[in-house]
């Protein structure tokens, strides 16, 4: 029978069994079949970025956390993360920029105070990168390079079919992470399969499941 | 390798005992019905929003199957259909498979298939416990939908159900029993121009070339399932007899079944951005039919084999989709 145990699995097969009903949570979510099917109103896209911005603003300190906390059993996930932070440097700029595009000054979105959802899954990254185990912040990096890489593309071609926009303007952000996350997932699930230890195994679950949660949460509110 | 037996339940779940714990599973994408009369199980899928072969719908379904191999002589005759109105199944989960894909993950492709191989395989061998299997197809269904009602016994379509393989349509074929259980039942023509084309078919042509056995009429397809089981009941044990002896004319190997899957989900890896970018446009349109809107993804299916067949898909987007460098090919090894 092909029911191979899960301890038999590298464990980015195992990830993606385990948490396979959070991710098909987040994706037929009504909010979300719409936005990525029919795009969203500017009202709501224009929202969608503010929170997002936070979101972006928040994953490098997140990450810079994590990698402070990671000793030597973890070197490998350590200087993973070292890169990826210095690929992601600045990208929250790139979130701003969309929002100029569509009619939000710079000052107006560094000025939004983000929605309890936001707050919610920015807390939980910090918390579990500090206190539940630095390993958990591949979680966070899983959760969202699925939601880039997988529906990021169909989301930015029906957000620029829906507001007419041209191009990248508006969406540059969102359109370049579905191209650029797909890369990112190749290693991750090399990094992932580096985690052998039970407790990091288990931390990394649990983030992908609020992280998702989380982000359905914002999606749904906005 | 040893293909599995029916009736081994997987690992870490205990088999129900008697039909009242089979029915009480708390399932959450199957509905199960009983009729004592004929001892039929009625199994309804219901993936929602979406009706595909996600991995909760396949883990329930296997568990489902399993109880039904640990009961021996209690069910007679199974039955799967669709709580789908319109469709009964669009096949594999798309936005898994562009996650393993793109993550480059070939064991979990492979795993996955093979979920699906070990689904049909359970079919195939249904008459060797004792179990006539039929599927009524009320809807569309495609790819691993297609595939997954090819091993039953007898296969029911109303007349405005679609169906077809069209994985080739973005450089993939349908890996899970689509040659073997199609060249068995219709030859080898027929499997080569279905699995080659991508193109969709009535359920009238699916009848000209025997994949499907009976035709409904719309709306009429529980009656005529209705008198298909009170034609096979009687004669139920001289049917699976015969149906024995014809896997011994006509045998299907699982080490096949397993060996196409393993070639898939290599096949799959190779998918390059532009592919991945026709099944994410696949997956847009299941999500716009769910969201109320007329078209959703057959027609898209049939857009894309106009676009195939007068040679314009390499046109606009999908050039520039095509010119990206595919990353995926070589990553980088982190340093351990």
């Amino acid at each position: 029978m092909s029911d191979i145990p899960n301890a038999m699995l590298p464990f980015f097969a195992e990830l993606v069994t385990e948490t396979d009903e959070d991710r098909r949570g987040f994706e037929t979510h009504p909010k979300v079949v719409a936005a990525v099917a029919e795009g969203m109103s500017l009202e709501r896209y224009r929202a969608l970025l503010l929170e997002l911005y936070h979101v972006v603003w928040h994953f490098n300190p997140v990450c810079a956390a994590a990698a402070s906390r990671l000793d030597d059993r973890f070197q490998a996930i350590r200087r993973f993360l070292y890169e990826h932070m210095h690929e992601e440097a600045g990208h929250e700029d790139w979130v701003l920029n969309d929002l100029e595009a569509i009619g939000v000054p710079s000052a107006a979105s560094r000025a939004h105070a983000p929605r309890a959802d936001t707050l919610a899954l920015n807390g939980y990254n910090h918390w579990a990168a500090d206190r539940r185990h630095p390993c958990s912040v591949l979680g966070m990096l899983y959760a969202l390079e699925v939601i880039a890489s997988v529906y990021g593309g169909p989301f930015a071609n029906a957000i620029r079919e829906s507001l007419l926009l041209d191009g990248d303007r508006g969406v540059s952000f969102i359109d370049s992470h579905a191209t650029m996350d797909a890369q990112h997932m190749a290693e991750l699930r090399q990094v992932l399969n580096l985690v052998t230890d039970g407790s990091a195994q288990a931390a990394v679950i649990e983030s992908v499941r609020v992280n998702f949660h989380h982000f359905t949460r914002i999606v749904e509110a906005v | 390798m040893n293909a599995p037996l029916p009736g081994s339940a997987g690992p870490g779940t205990a088999p129900a005992v008697g039909i009242a714990a089979m029915l009480g599973r708390p399932y959450r994408n199957l509905r199960l019905e009983w009729s004592s009369d004929l001892r039929l199980l009625r199994a309804r899928l219901a993936v929602r929003p979406i009706q595909c072969y996600s991995l909760a719908a396949l883990r329930e379904l296997q568990l489902m199957l399993d109880d039904i191999a640990a009961n021996p002589g209690q069910v007679r005759h199974f039955v799967l259909s669709s709580d789908v109105p319109k469709v009964f199944n669009f096949g594999g989960d798309l936005s898994l498979f562009v996650l393993l894909v793109r993550a480059g993950d070939v064991q979990s492709l492979q795993l996955y298939g093979r979920k699906c191989v070990d689904l049909v395989w359970w079919m195939e061998n249904a008459a060797e416990l004792g179990i006539h299997t039929t599927a009524l197809v009320q809807g569309d269904t495609l790819g691993g939908g297609l595939e997954s009602v090819l091993p039953f016994h007898k296969v029911i379509f109303e007349r405005s159900a679609q169906a077809g393989f069209p994985e080739v349509l973005f450089n993939l074929f349908p890996g899970m029993g689509a040659w073997d259980f199609t060249i068995r039942k219709a030859g080898y023509a027929v499997a080569s121009e279905m699995v080659l084309s991508g193109r969709l078919y009535s359920a009238e042509e699916m009848h000209t070339r025997r994949i499907v056995d009976v035709v409904a009429e719309d709306g009429e397809g529980e009656k005529v399932l209705d008198a298909v089981l009170r034609e096979v009941d009687p004669r139920h044990r001289g049917t699976l007899a015969a149906l024995r002896t014809r896997r011994m004319a006509a045998p299907v190997r699982y080490e096949d079944l397993i060996a196409i899957v393993e070639q898939w989900a290599q096949s799959a890896l190779e998918l390059t951005d532009r592919d991945l970018r026709l099944m994410e446009r696949l997956a847009r349109a299941q999500a716009r039919k769910v969201g109320g809107a007329d078209e959703g993804a057959v027609e898209e299916l049939k857009r894309m084999e106009l676009e195939h067949a007068w040679g314009d898909r390499r046109s606009g987007a999908d050039r520039r989709a095509v010119s990206l460098t595919d990353r995926r090919q070589a990553p980088r090894e982190p340093q351990p």
